[in-house]
């Protein structure tokens, strides 16, 4: 056998690379550890970007300050998807595009919910759970596991 | 500045093919050459590739030697891949006229293509959580369309009356289109019963609402209008002009879920450079990955007023004899959506459309349209052909 050992070659990792060495906005994860949703915001020109960057997509300045976005948020539309459910989720697969607090619309996973329990207007708060580590190359051969989270929301 | 033209073109069969990456690739390639016979693959001295998928699916990168190699091309001026998941090969169309437009080439093929079914299907489903925003969208589940378009459908049902109906009647229509298309995936007619009735993908969007995996390639043949006089003896037909743009890329970022602003952008562009209107468009291939991305794309390519696609439809202003016959040849509904090969199959169908030789003939088409989204809507791309330069 080789390295596959019989499995069928699927080389993406559906989760970001969280670890400090493979991504500058590594705070993003370690906020979310703590329960906080946070993004960049430019010190400069007062742009709030999400996804956080690392550099202003206004003015180009890389002065940016983390900042807290709001963990609850309002459901506006609500998808349930019944058939062809990417690896990785549980059928169905649930999403919702919410609200939170007028700064930010996107569509989100829910989680904790079943068909039918989630409308629209619903109130909807943020959930942070750990997901598969990362292992990254060590000293002599040895994997070095970094734990990572991730997020949806559920029903409050 | 010199005129394009587009001088052949053809496709491998789509569908779930047991077939490679480079085997619908040359079948793509020998078809193209088919079509005209006066062109061989010693004249061809430039070559683009499209394909989103052929890392994840076929794991191979630096494709377009591998398909030059095959096809017995041997490029002088270009020899490169591009890449804008369902507008891969619209964008190769495009580098390839301002190519041969500006003179840094005469003659180029460009060709697209995936190969989709892996030895386990769960695989392209999960690849497609790479599509959006892979960090944040995808690791939420979203890249796989489904879930978006339906969130779509609900928003314009709500906002403008917009009915499961109308949605279903694009799939009838682009059903019946596609039935005598030998190279499509579905060749079989529906009814409205049936599509309404059919299993439900994500709610309001069943089954025949949702366009298909597929395998499957395609090649066009774009030349100089000189060379092109030289090289074929059929109706010339011209590249007229162009437009692409982006305006969002991640969810959050979207303007509008139910106006696509980057559409209304990459139209008004083409329609500018191409010097038309929406209304001196006789034929359009568009981009009906799900029925109500064509309702919605009759409205922001400017065919009928805000809302009223669901009308359009219904009718018939965009079926044989109506204002602007919509996806000709089957859309991407029948035809299926091998991402790399849409946009080059949609310029095959105008080509055909516009010399008279198409399958199902729009009676003295003389400009005609594709358009392409691509992502969570991201960005949209909006080509237009003419038999004429003006």
């Amino acid at each position: 056998m080789s390295i596959l050992e019989g499995k069928y070659a699927a080389t993406m990792d559906m989760w970001p690379l969280e670890a400090k060495e493979f991504t500058r906005i590594y705070p993003f994860y370690d906020n979310l550890k703590e329960g906080r949703f946070t993004t960049t915001k430019c010190r400069d020109c007062g742009k709030q970007a999400f996804p956080p960057r690392v550099i202003c997509p206004e003015c180009l300045s890389e002065n940016l300050e983390w900042i807290d976005l709001p963990t609850r948020g309002r459901v506006l539309v609500v998808t349930e998807e019944e058939v062809g459910v990417p690896f990785g989720f549980d059928t169905p697969l649930i999403h919702a595009i919410v609200d939170l607090g007028g700064q930010l619309t996107m569509f989100v996973h829910i989680v904790n919910c079943k068909m039918g329990q989630l409308k629209e207007g619903d109130e909807v708060k943020l959930v942070v759970f750990p997901i598969d580590p990362l292992p990254v190359d060590g000293k002599k051969g040895a994997i070095d596991l970094r734990e990572r989270v991730f997020y949806a929301f559920e029903k409050v | 500045m010199r005129n394009v033209c587009v001088i052949a073109g053809g496709q491998s069969v789509w569908g779930v093919r047991q077939a490679s990456e480079r085997d619908l690739f040359q079948e793509a390639g020998k078809a193209a050459f088919e079509d005209n016979p006066a062109i061989s693959n010693k004249d061809i001295d430039g070559l683009i590739v499209g394909s989103a998928f052929t890392e994840r699916c076929s794991f191979q990168t630096h494709l377009a030697p591998l398909v030059a190699e095959s096809l017995g091309i041997k490029p002088v001026n270009v020899c490169c891949r591009v890449e804008l998941l369902c507008a891969t090969g619209s964008s190769g169309i495009i580098l390839a006229d301002a190519m041969i437009r500006s003179g840094k080439a005469d003659v180029i093929m460009v060709i697209g293509g995936e190969k989709l079914y892996t030895p386990q299907r769960w695989e392209v489903f999960y690849s497609e959580l790479g599509t959006g925003d892979h960090d944040f969208d995808g690791a939420q589940g979203l890249g796989l369309p489904p879930p978006a378009f339906a969130a779509i459908a609900k928003q314009h049902m709500k906002l403008y009356g917009t009915t499961e109906e109308q949605l279903a009647m694009v799939s009838v229509k682009n059903r019946r289109n596609g039935l005598n298309n030998k190279k499509g995936q579905f060749r079989e007619e529906i009814t409205l019963e049936q599509a309404l009735n059919a299993k439900t993908i994500v709610r309001p969007l069943k089954i025949f609402d949702c366009c298909p995996v597929t395998d499957g390639a395609a090649a066009i043949i774009l030349a100089a209008e000189e060379k092109a006089k030289y090289l074929t003896d059929k109706p010339l037909v011209y590249f007229r002009g162009s437009g692409q743009a982006t305006v969002h890329n991640m969810s959050a970022n979207i303007p509008s879920w139910t106006t696509w602003e980057a559409l209304k952008i990459a139209s008004q562009q083409a329609y500018k450079n191409a010097r038309v209107t929406a209304k001196d468009i006789n034929v359009a291939q568009t981009h009906d990955c799900f029925t109500i991305s064509e309702i919605i794309e009759y409205e922001d390519l400017g065919f009928c007023e805000k809302g009223e696609g669901g009308y359009f439809i219904q009718e018939g202003k965009s079926d044989f004899g109506g204002q602007v016959p919509v996806n000709t040849d089957g859309g991407l509904l029948s035809c299926g959506h091998p991402f790399g090969g849409t946009g080059i199959r949609q310029g095959i169908e105008i080509m055909h459309q516009l010399r008279g030789d198409a399958v199902r003939q729009v009676e003295g088409a003389r400009i005609g349209l594709t358009h392409n989204l691509s992502g969570l809507t991201a960005a949209h791309t909006v080509l237009i052909y003419g038999r004429d330069l003006e």
